[in-house]
């Protein structure tokens, strides 16, 4: 499918999966009479959803959902009038000089506009909640220049350049990418990975690199075909860019997920690179909104969400983020507690909303039309999936209740570049520790450790070490280990893989008590980056 | 139990390309959201793949000559399926069957059992686990067509370009 027919296929209305930027159409199906299951029919040569998409069902009708809005205090649950609960959110934002609205990114971008108005009208600074290794790889490339495309039109490669466990990660994308390899089997696949995951199985060649920066060095290496630097397993790396260049079609697919100064360095050296080869990029993001937030947040004049936390405002409003689980919880869980009025507006409870005074029900971004920029140049208009409980307003309708106004997003423009600052390897003794994220839980795992099926699938967290490294720790498969970083512990399960390098570790992306361990701090470039940790017996 | 449909066994079987399983587990996934949270079916490690232990639609099931209760049968389309109200969870099928692929789910006296997604396969669909395979390693189809594709196929479940080598 050409770039042009996949985004004729992003224009037709659909439910649209939002939990990456393939953004996966999604159906439902009646199964009783108020019961709902996914409906899987490939939608216009589509592939399918993947387990997270799955999801997106069983949240809508989840036990725990907010449906009123309430106000904790005094001991107790007081439920409110809806249209009181929202006046009183304006007038908590009004009454001080000092409040702040987060919204998180993955709602429809005209959602996050009419926040952004209804911020400034209430004389708030705001900002959008995307996940760092997405807000990096959205600012390393998107004013880049490069020629960007979405992952159907992988399909035409004839090379392809991999960054990151594509396949792990973005499942769905996988789809394309055999599609093309199938047509032309002897085409180049070349893997450039900080786990040697199942996506260097499916590689021509790959190169196992250093987590945080060794991506960005490794993809330095192709440009200059020098690849000493990097240690004799590097040499194959030297002829990479030769293969690529005989392509007449040769396409780069980058899915970051380690790293925030890593992610921009890596990001620029691939713009780099696709403009020497005349390639194709093809970035995958964890929010599928991650383009359109983050152009939208810049049209209208937000602020970033560390800046506001690292100041905390008297009164602040989240919509939807739960920014306790997504940045460094301790730092997040500090500056919370400075806050005097927090009010949260969301479909479900998380760390965040329990900490509000006041709560407001909103409905799920898939409870709604609207449109989502995928990637550049890849904007899809959605169809709600279901109606959301009576009742429960959209946060456009809350918005319209507390005095704001519709607004049309801007997203024409690309965000400004960031500077690439890549962090050296962090010194010291013990593992390299990095976040791994997997195909069942989504971004921070505080929607999905909810569910039922990724909690049957991951329900601890899980700690991926070589088998040399687990022995020398005294572990094993299946054992429950200590990880002891900088920034605290975490009890985790172990799993030993063939795939994990030696001196490396990789831990469960979706639990707050691994992001612990990393000790990141508000406001500096070291959020995402790998740390040195302790690896014992729990 | 004589079985109370005399219709052929079904030919297509859920088979898995193990050249193209990138174990992401979007079939786990299916097959426990259309089941009603039910799980179906086991999903088995085998290291280079995701394996689905479906059933092998027997061509003499021992689950339905096992049956006290009528509640496995094999239906109008050949599937051998679980008629949901009869079934006493006995736990005799679960025995009976030479694969292992039934397992005892206590709730509601129901054993869980693949059925080939019988709710689609009516609607002219595949079953889910095949729908949502991002890759095509789970195919619905018979040996003749997996083995006219150039594939290698093992044990009737899985299949391959080489039969010892694997990968595209």
């Amino acid at each position: 499918m050409s770039s042009s027919a996949s985004n004729e296929s992003l224009r037709a209305p659909a439910s649209r999966c939002l939990l990456c930027n393939v953004g996966c159409p999604v159906r439902v199906m009646r199964a009783g009479p108020d019961q709902y299951l996914p409906d899987y029919v490939p939608h216009a040569g589509y592939a399918g959803l993947c387990g997270r998409g799955s999801v997106l069902v069983e949240l809508a009708d989840h036990p725990d959902r907010i449906h009123d809005a309430h106000r904790h205090g005094g001991g107790g649950r007081e439920v409110l009038d809806l249209r009181a609960a929202a006046a009183e959110m304006a007038e908590a934002l009004r009454s001080t000089d000092s409040a702040a609205v987060i919204v998180d990114g993955n709602w429809d971008v005209d959602t996050l506009a009419a926040v952004g108005a209804f911020a400034k009208s209430v004389r708030a600074k705001w900002a959008v909640s995307v996940p760092p290794n997405d807000e990096a790889l959205v600012r390393g490339l998107d004013s880049a220049g490069c020629r960007f495309i979405g992952p159907e039109a992988i399909e035409q490669a004839d090379a392809l350049l991999l960054v990151g466990d594509v396949f792990a990660t973005h499942p769905v994308a996988a789809h394309w990418i055999l599609e093309a390899k199938t047509r032309q089997p002897r085409m180049p696949v070349l893997v450039l990975a900080a786990s040697a995951g199942v996506t260097a199985d499916f590689a021509s060649a790959s190169f196992q690199a250093a987590p945080g920066a060794g991506l960005a060095a490794a993809v330095a290496a192709v440009r200059s075909g020098n690849a000493s630097a990097l240690g004799p397993r590097a040499k194959g790396l030297a002829g990479w860019k030769d293969q690529l260049k005989k392509a007449k079609q040769p396409m780069i697919v980058v899915a970051a997920d380690t790293g925030c100064a890593s992610v921009l360095a890596l990001a620029a050296e691939v713009a780099h690179l696709a403009k020497e080869l005349n390639a194709a990029v093809c970035p995958l993001t964890t929010y599928g909104n991650a383009w359109g937030a983050l152009r939208t947040a810049a049209a209208g004049g937000a602020a970033g969400v560390e800046d506001i936390l690292k100041d905390p405002p008297e009164a602040l409003l989240v919509i939807g983020a739960d920014v306790e689980s997504a940045l460094a919880p301790q730092a997040v869980a500090s500056a919370l507690s400075s806050v005097l009025t927090l009010v949260y507006v969301g479909p479900m409870p998380n760390r965040t909303s329990r900490r509000a005074g006041l709560v407001l029900p909103a409905a799920f971004a898939f409870e709604q039309s609207g449109r989502a920029l995928l990637g550049p140049g890849r904007e899809a208009a959605f169809e709600p999936l279901l109606a959301p409980p009576a009742g429960v307003p959209t946060v456009r309708e809350i918005l319209a209740l507390a005095g704001g106004g519709a607004v049309k997003a801007d997203i024409a423009s690309p965000v400004a570049a960031a500077t690439a600052r890549a962090n050296g390897e962090p010194k010291g003794e013990g593992l390299l520790l990095v976040l791994a994220n997997d195909p069942v839980h989504f971004a921070d795992g505080s929607l999905t450790r909810e569910a039922r099926w990724p909690q049957a699938v991951i329900p601890r967290p899980v700690l991926l070490l070589a088998e040399e490294d687990a022995e020398a720790a005294g572990l094993a498969d299946g054992r429950r280990a200590v990880i002891q970083g900088p920034g605290g512990r975490a009890e985790v399960e172990v799993v030993t893989d063939a795939a994990q390098a030696r001196g490396q570790a990789r831990a469960s992306a979706a639990f707050p008590e691994v992001r612990d361990v990393f000790g990141w701090k508000l406001g500096t470039a070291d959020a995402y980056e790998p740390v040195r940790v302790q690896v014992g017996k729990a | 139990m004589a079985e109370t449909a005399t219709a052929k066994p079904i030919e297509k079987r859920v088979v898995l390309d193990l050249d193209r399983c990138i174990g992401c587990k979007s079939c786990m996934a299916a097959c426990f959201y259309g089941h009603q949270e039910m799980h179906g079916v086991e999903f088995v490690d085998i290291g280079p793949a995701l394996l689905p232990v479906v059933c092998r639609q027997c061509a003499d099931p021992a689950c339905v000559e096992t049956c006290p209760a009528e509640a496995m049968v094999r239906d109008a389309e050949g599937v051998v399926a679980r008629a949901m109200f009869h079934c006493r969870s006995c736990g005799s099928c679960v025995r009976a069957c030479p694969f292992g692929v039934l397992s005892l789910e206590k709730v509601g006296h129901q054993i869980a059992k693949c059925d080939l997604c019988q709710d689609r396969l009516g609607r002219g669909l595949e079953p889910r686990c095949v729908a949502v395979c991002p890759t095509r390693a789970l195919r619905f189809a018979t040996v003749a067509e997996i083995e006219a594709d150039g594939l290698t196929i093992l044990g009737g479940r899985v299949a391959g370009e080489h039969p010892i080598r694997r990968r595209l």
